[in-house]
């Protein structure tokens, strides 16, 4: 079996609120394989979110270990996450978190210009806009491309937010309730999608959802309650539930 | 890159960005406008005190040295070109002319308040033709009427009068004409320390005609009458002098030059109690230095428009920065640093400053070239005169642009800019990216 492209050990995270020390995560592991469509299953509270940021480098555990295709990452100062979360890492938020300012066009370039220098970036200008404009063409927006966040409707605005996550070609794609702000006609076509990157792509993709149906169709499923991973299973082999 | 981009982005579509820019742009522009006038103002003035003043002045020559043996020794200076005697007394001018009394001073262009009291200053016209513009001020006069019939000899008594020549606003304002007759009436102390007592003196003079220096200031104060004559009415040996007006070579060596004068008079009257060598500097200390005062006095108070400005730009950023917390949630998230979100603001406030402080720097240019037609303008389409030129006897608004005050302004904007978008962005650096995320 090949090296995990991201692993947590016993994860712990906790919050202050105030005098008392909540704790959201009680030691969390788990592993994703390159390629891997894993579906973080769990009700509100659990703690999916919270995971979801830890391994995303965006919040650091309060004990554990986070592990990049083996490599240890939850103690990089603070500039090397950075570079980490853009080089390996891509994000689709469940409210696309779109910058309002720009078009499709100009948010999926964003993406792009996050860790290359002025000189660089005007050498490889015109090969960065091409790369954008597959990318929208790739999510259906090629007609959409000039148009902003306020004049797309909320597929839109995911499928552009799904084209900015791939912009960096990046190994793993965080994906945080990417379909809950949708209705179902337009989450179904979203979901295709991120299924159809997943397997033509080969990227890894890790969803957080609370929706059965849609974790059902991943590779893998893994459940959390109370910050606990409480079972992992194959959707295939339904019933074959492994109670941890 | 993404920090220049969207910055651009930023300051494009939030016009009230423009708030910070423009209030910027007022700080630099007023600050060059004003400061340029009043630079202007005080070259004029300069040139005005340049133009009646004397390069050097030997106040108080000693007593008992006649002139001529001062005249060589100061002569003999290599930067001096030539020297001058004047023999300087206060009187009273009598009223004279055909003026109506009643006339409002102010009204009729002799804007400057000009009062009987004046400088007598008793000059030898040949000698201090080389020396002082004196003899230009007599040919600048348009006005026929008002000019002397003589120029080269416009001192030489007339009809056994001695003659006084007066500034032509004098003239204008007392309505006389040439060969009028002037009184003047002055004082002598006699006696010793103890028993002093003082003679008052009346002499008659006959007008000659007028000069115009183009400084209205010394044009009211100061009347011309010839040396001898007022050595006459004073009853001064002939030769005594209480001042000597020197022309350089070299005007701008004029301290060094009024230093070895100053060792050179010491060598001929080692006691040299009162006598003193000024330049012309010197001479209109306390004037010059009032203007440069009111200068720094209001470069001063301009700065407050600067500070107006930086509050306003930080209160537009700061606003941009709360505004923006969910873009800074995304962006860190898509491998933003800190840093290199919170530079996103800082460059926000550079732009802001910078484009603040070149349109302030080019508006103030335009508007201190011309400002002078905007006046003109502004006094023919509604009689607003902004600067009436007449009160400081300018032709026009002046204005001098400093380049180098230029380079300060702007960099003091450029500062107050990097300054106050500091915080914002440090603030911005310091937001929890996963709060900004779930603001939504």
């Amino acid at each position: 079996m090949s090296q995990p492209i991201l692993q947590a050990e016993s994860v712990i995270k906790n919050f202050r609120l105030g005098k008392e020390e909540i704790s959201v995560l009680k030691g969390v592991d788990l592993s994703l394989q390159s390629g891997e469509m894993l579906a973080l299953l769990g009700t509100s509270g659990a703690g999916k979110s919270t995971l979801l940021h830890v391994l995303g480098l965006l919040d650091p555990p309060s004990k554990g270990r986070i592990l990049y295709e083996g490599q240890e990452v939850q103690n990089l100062p603070a500039q090397q996450r950075a570079r980490l979360r853009h080089q390996k890492i891509g994000f689709v938020f469940q409210f696309y978190h779109l910058i309002p300012e720009l078009s499709a066009l100009q948010n999926v370039k964003l993406g792009s210009m996050m860790d290359i220098s002025l000189g660089a970036w005007w050498k490889r200008r015109g090969e960065l806009d091409a790369r954008a404009r597959e990318l929208l063409q790739l999510v259906g927006l090629e007609h959409r491309l000039r148009h902003r966040p306020a004049e797309l409707s909320g597929g839109e605005r995911q499928r552009v937010a799904i084209a900015r996550a791939l912009i960096a070609n990046p190994k793993l794609i965080l994906a945080d309730e990417p379909t809950g702000n949708l209705d179902s006609h337009t989450a179904d076509d979203v979901l295709e999608l991120l299924f159809r990157i997943n397997q033509e792509r080969g990227i890894s993709f890790l969803l957080v959802t609370h929706n059965e149906e849609l974790a059902a169709r991943c590779h893998r499923i893994v459940r959390l309650k109370d910050g606990v991973v409480i079972g992992e299973e194959l959707p295939a082999q339904t019933g074959a539930s492994q109670e941890s | 890159m993404y920090r220049y981009f969207l910055a651009l982005r930023y300051l494009i579509n939030r016009p009230i960005n423009l708030l910070g820019t423009i209030g910027i742009m007022l700080g630099v522009w007023s600050l060059i406008v004003v400061v340029s006038i009043f630079s202007g103002y005080l070259g004029a003035v300069e040139e005005h005190l340049r133009s009646s003043t004397a390069d050097l002045s030997v106040i108080e020559p000693p007593e008992t040295i006649p002139f001529e043996i001062l005249q060589r020794a100061i002569e003999a200076d290599e930067n001096v070109l030539a020297c001058s005697p004047r023999l300087l007394w206060y009187g009273l001018l009598h009223p004279f002319g055909a003026r109506v009394k009643s006339e409002v001073i102010g009204q009729t262009g002799a804007v400057v308040s000009e009062t009987n009291f004046v400088s007598v200053i008793g000059i030898d016209p040949e000698l201090d033709r080389r020396v002082t513009g004196f003899h230009g001020w007599l040919t600048e006069v348009i006005d026929e009427e008002m000019r002397v019939a003589n120029p080269d000899r416009p001192l030489d008594d007339r009809a056994d009068l001695p003659s006084m020549v007066i500034s032509t606003s004098r003239m204008q304002r007392e309505a006389a004409s040439i060969g009028d007759r002037i009184r003047l009436t002055t004082g002598q102390s006699s006696g010793s320390r103890q028993s002093e007592s003082l003679n008052f003196i009346n002499a008659t003079f006959a007008l000659s005609g007028s000069f115009s220096s183009s400084y209205a200031g010394f044009d009211s104060l100061n009347v011309f009458v010839h040396i001898d004559r007022m050595r006459e009415m004073l009853k001064s040996p002939a030769g005594s002098t209480n001042e000597i007006a020197i022309k350089l070579l070299d005007p701008d060596k004029a301290e060094e030059t009024a230093l070895r004068l100053t060792n050179t008079l010491k060598v001929l009257d080692p006691r040299m109690r009162f006598t003193s060598v000024r330049t012309w500097k010197q001479s209109n200390f306390i004037q010059l230095s009032s203007i440069e005062h009111q200068r720094s006095l209001m470069q001063l108070v301009l700065f407050v428009i600067m500070i107006v400005a930086a509050f306003l730009m930080y209160t537009t950023l700061s606003m941009m920065v709360t505004e923006k917390t969910g873009d800074i949630g995304i962006l860190t998230a898509m491998g933003g640093s800190p840093l290199g979100v919170s530079s996103v603001f800082l460059a926000c406030g550079l732009v802001i400053a910078l484009v603040g402080s070149v349109l302030g720097v080019v508006t103030g240019c335009l508007s201190s070239i011309y400002l002078d037609d905007f006046n003109q303008w502004l006094k023919a389409s509604f009689e607003i005169d902004l600067f009436p030129t007449r009160i400081y006897n300018l032709k026009s608004v002046p204005y001098s642009l400093d380049p180098l005050w230029m380079l300060i302004v702007s960099a003091i904007a450029l500062m107050v800019g990097l300054v106050v978008s500091g915080l914002p962005a440090w603030r911005a650096a310091r937001l929890d990216p996963l709060q900004s995320l779930r603001r939504d």
